[in-house]
C-alpha cells in the first residue's frame, strides 16, 4: 500500500502564499514527478507529505490516515543528500533500524541488502566525504528504504549532479524501484527527467503554489529518452511550464 | 592561514628558533659590555639563553641541601599538569551537558544566557582571592575550572546550534525521537566544536593555573615555581620555569588537534 491524497491543501510561510488549494493523488506503486519553476512550492508540498510542517488547510493523508505530525511512513531523500557526515555508509543506512529499536544482527542484515541493492559493496565503512555525489545519494536512497516506507519522497536527488551521472542515477533509480516497488513523489525543476521518470508529471504554479496541469505518461520502460513518443509528451510539458516560467519572472521585473 | 608544510616548513621553523636565541644571547651580551642596550630596559639582567639553559637543566630534578630541598622542575609540571587536568575534567562534565542544554533549548538558552554572558567576563584571576577563603583546598583547580569551562560552554553551545537542519530533518523522517535526534544527531555534529573548546580551554587553564599558583601558595607548582625563583634572584630559574610553562601550553595544543584529526576525520 501507499496511496497519498491532498486535498485542497494550502499552507502560508508569514505573509506568503506557499500553497493555494493543491489537489493530486499518488496512486499505490506510482511513480509521480512534481515539476515547476523555483520558488513554486514543491519542496514545501514534499515537507508537508513528510509531517516536517503542518498545512494550514487541507488534508493530506497516506493510506486513508490523516498526516498528524512526522510521517514515518514516508522515505526522504534529500537534494545535497544530508548523509550523517559522522556515520559511515552502513551506520547511515543502519539509522532509521536502530532507531526504531532492531538488533545489530537485524540492522547489519538490512543494511547489507540495501548496500547491494543500491550498488554500493565494497564501501561499507566509508565516510560520505569519502564518496562521490552520485555515490552519496545512492546512500540516500538506501537509508530511506531501509526504513521500509510506504512511500518516497525525493527532493531534486540529482539536482547536484553533472549530466551523465543525473543520468545514470535515473536509470538505477528506477532500477532499485522496479525491484522494491513503492509509491514515489519526485520533485523535480527538470522537464527531460519528469517525462523519463514519471507515470505521471504533476505541473505547478508559482505564487501560489498551484496544481495547474497532470500529463499521463503511459510509455513502457525502459524509456527512450529521444523518442517521438516521449518528445511530444515532453513538448505539452514545456508549454504548460513556460507560461508560468513567464508569470513567475514577470513578478521579478 | 597558509602555511609552510613538509620539510621546508619544518626548516624554517627549526631556523626561526634558532635565530630567536642567537637575537637574544647577543643582546644580552651586548648590554652587559656596555656596547648596546634598550633604554630604561636592564637587558643585562636578563640570563642568556645557555645560562637558562644550565638552570633548567641544574633544576631539572629535586635537590637535597643539607636539611632542606627544594623540588625539580619536572615535580613541578607535574603538579600544575594534575591541577589542569582536574579542574579540566570537573569542567568537561559540567560545560558540555550545560551547552548542549542551553544551545539545543531555547528556554534553557533564556534561562542560562544571562549568567553566562556576566561569569565569563570575569577573567579566572578575578576569582582567585575568592577561592582563598571559600575553599579548604584545591582553589587552583578551581580556577582552572573558571578558565576551562567558558570556552567549552561556548563552543558546545555553539557547534549545537550549526547542527545542519537537514540532518535533524532526515533524522526526524527516519524516525528519530527528540532524545534519540539530541544523542544521534545534534551531538555527533557539535563534537568538534566541543573539541575546539576544550583546546582553548586547556588553553586557558594553563594560564589560569600559574597566576593561580603564584597567589595560592602551595609548595609546588609551576606558578609557584616561577615566583619564588624571582624571590631568590635565581632569574635564570624562573627564565627557565617560564619557558616550560610555554612548551608545555604548545604541546598540550598540538596533543589535541591530533586527537582531534585522529578521531574526528570525518569533516571535510
Amino acid at each position: 500500500m501507499g496511496r497519498l491524497v491532498l486535498s485542497s491543501v494550502s499552507k502560508k510561510f508569514n505573509n506568503f502564499q506557499a500553497l493555494l488549494d493543491v489537489n493530486f493523488e499518488v496512486e499505490d506503486g506510482e511513480f509521480v514527478c512534481l515539476l515547476g519553476p523555483s520558488g513554486c512550492g514543491k519542496t514545501t508540498v514534499l515537507r508537508l507529505v513528510a509531517g516536517l510542517v503542518a498545512p494550514d488547510d487541507g488534508i493530506i493523508s497516506l493510506d486513508g490516515k490523516k498526516i498528524n505530525g512526522v510521517n514515518k511512513e514516508c522515505g526522504f531523500v534529500f537534494q545535497e543528500y544530508a548523509l550523517f557526515p559522522w556515520r559511515t555508509v552502513k551506520e547511515n543506512i543502519e539509522f532509521g533500524p536502530q532507531v526504531k529499536g532492531m538488533t545489530k544482527t537485524e540492522c547489519e542484515s538490512i543494511s547489507k541488502h540495501y548496500i547491494d541493492l543500491v550498488g554500493l559493496s565494497g564501501f561499507e565503512n566509508h565516510y560520505p566525504n569519502e564518496l562521490s555525489g552520485g555515490m552519496k545519494q545512492r546512500v540516500g536512497i538506501a537509508r530511506a528504504y531501509a526504513n521500509n516506507p510506504k512511500l518516497l519522497l525525493m527532493d531534486e536527488p540529482f539536482g547536484a549532479l553533472d549530466a551523465q551521472t543525473r543520468n545514470l542515477m535515473q536509470g538505477e533509480l528506477l532500477r532499485i524501484w522496479e525491484t522494491e516497488h513503492i509509491s514515489v513523489l519526485f520533485v523535480t525543476h527538470s522537464v527531460d527527467e519528469a517525462v523519463y521518470l514519471g507515470d505521471r508529471v504533476v505541473v505547478m504554479s508559482a505564487r501560489p503554489g498551484k496544481v495547474k496541469d497532470i500529463f499521463d505518461v503511459k510509455l513502457t520502460r525502459p524509456r527512450i529518452r529521444t523518442g517521438p513518443e516521449a518528445n511530444i509528451i515532453r513538448d505539452s510539458v514545456l508549454k504548460s511550464l513556460s507560461t508560468q516560467i513567464k508569470l513567475a519572472s514577470h513578478e521579478y521585473i | 592561514m597558509k602555511f609552510e608544510t613538509g620539510k621546508r616548513g619544518l626548516l624554517i621553523n627549526i631556523l626561526s628558533l634558532i635565530v630567536f636565541t642567537l637575537v637574544w644571547q647577543i643582546l644580552v651580551i651586548l648590554a652587559r659590555n656596555d656596547i648596546f642596550n634598550i633604554p630604561f630596559i636592564r637587558l643585562r639582567d636578563i640570563p642568556t639563553p645557555v645560562e637558562t639553559w644550565y638552570a633548567l637543566v641544574g633544576s631539572m630534578f629535586t635537590r637535597i641541601y643539607g636539611p632542606s630541598f627544594t623540588y625539580g622542575i619536572i615535580n613541578h609540571v607535574y603538579a600544575s599538569l594534575v591541577r589542569v587536568i582536574e579542574g579540566g575534567i570537573i569542567a568537561f562534565i559540567i560545560g558540555v551537558p550545560v551547552g548542549i542544554g542551553v544551545g539545543y533549548s531555547k528556554f534553557l538558552g533564556n534561562l542560562f544566557n544571562p549568567i553566562i554572558e556576566i561569569i565569563r567576563n570575569m577573567p579566572p584571576m578575578a576569582w582567585i582571592p575568592l577561592s582563598i577563603f571559600i575553599f579548604v583546598s584545591g582553589g587552583s583547580i578551581f580556577i582552572v575550572f573558571i578558565g576551562v569551562v567558558f570556552p567549552i560552554i561556548l563552543n558546545t553551545i555553539q557547534g549545537v546550534r550549526s547542527t545542519d537542519t537537514r540532518l535533524i530533518d532526515a533524522a526526524k523522517t527516519l524516525g528519530a525521537s527528540e532524545s534519540m535526534i539530541v544523542k544521534k544527531v545534534v551531538i555527533p555534529s557539535a563534537l568538534p566544536s566541543i573539541m575546539t573548546g576544550l583546546r582553548i580551554g586547556l588553553g586557558v587553564g594553563w594560564m589560569a593555573i600559574v597566576a593561580a599558583e603564584m597567589v595560592i601558595k602551595s609548595p609546588v607548582g609551576l606558578g609557584y615555581f616561577i615566583w619564588n625563583m624571582g624571590d631568590l634572584g635565581r632569574y635564570s630559574e624562573m627564565v627557565a620555569g617560564m619557558i616550560v610553562i610555554g612548551v608545555i601550553g604548545y604541546i598540550m595544543n598540538i596533543s589535541i588537534l591530533l586527537l582531534q584529526r585522529r578521531f574526528i576525520n570525518w569533516v571535510d
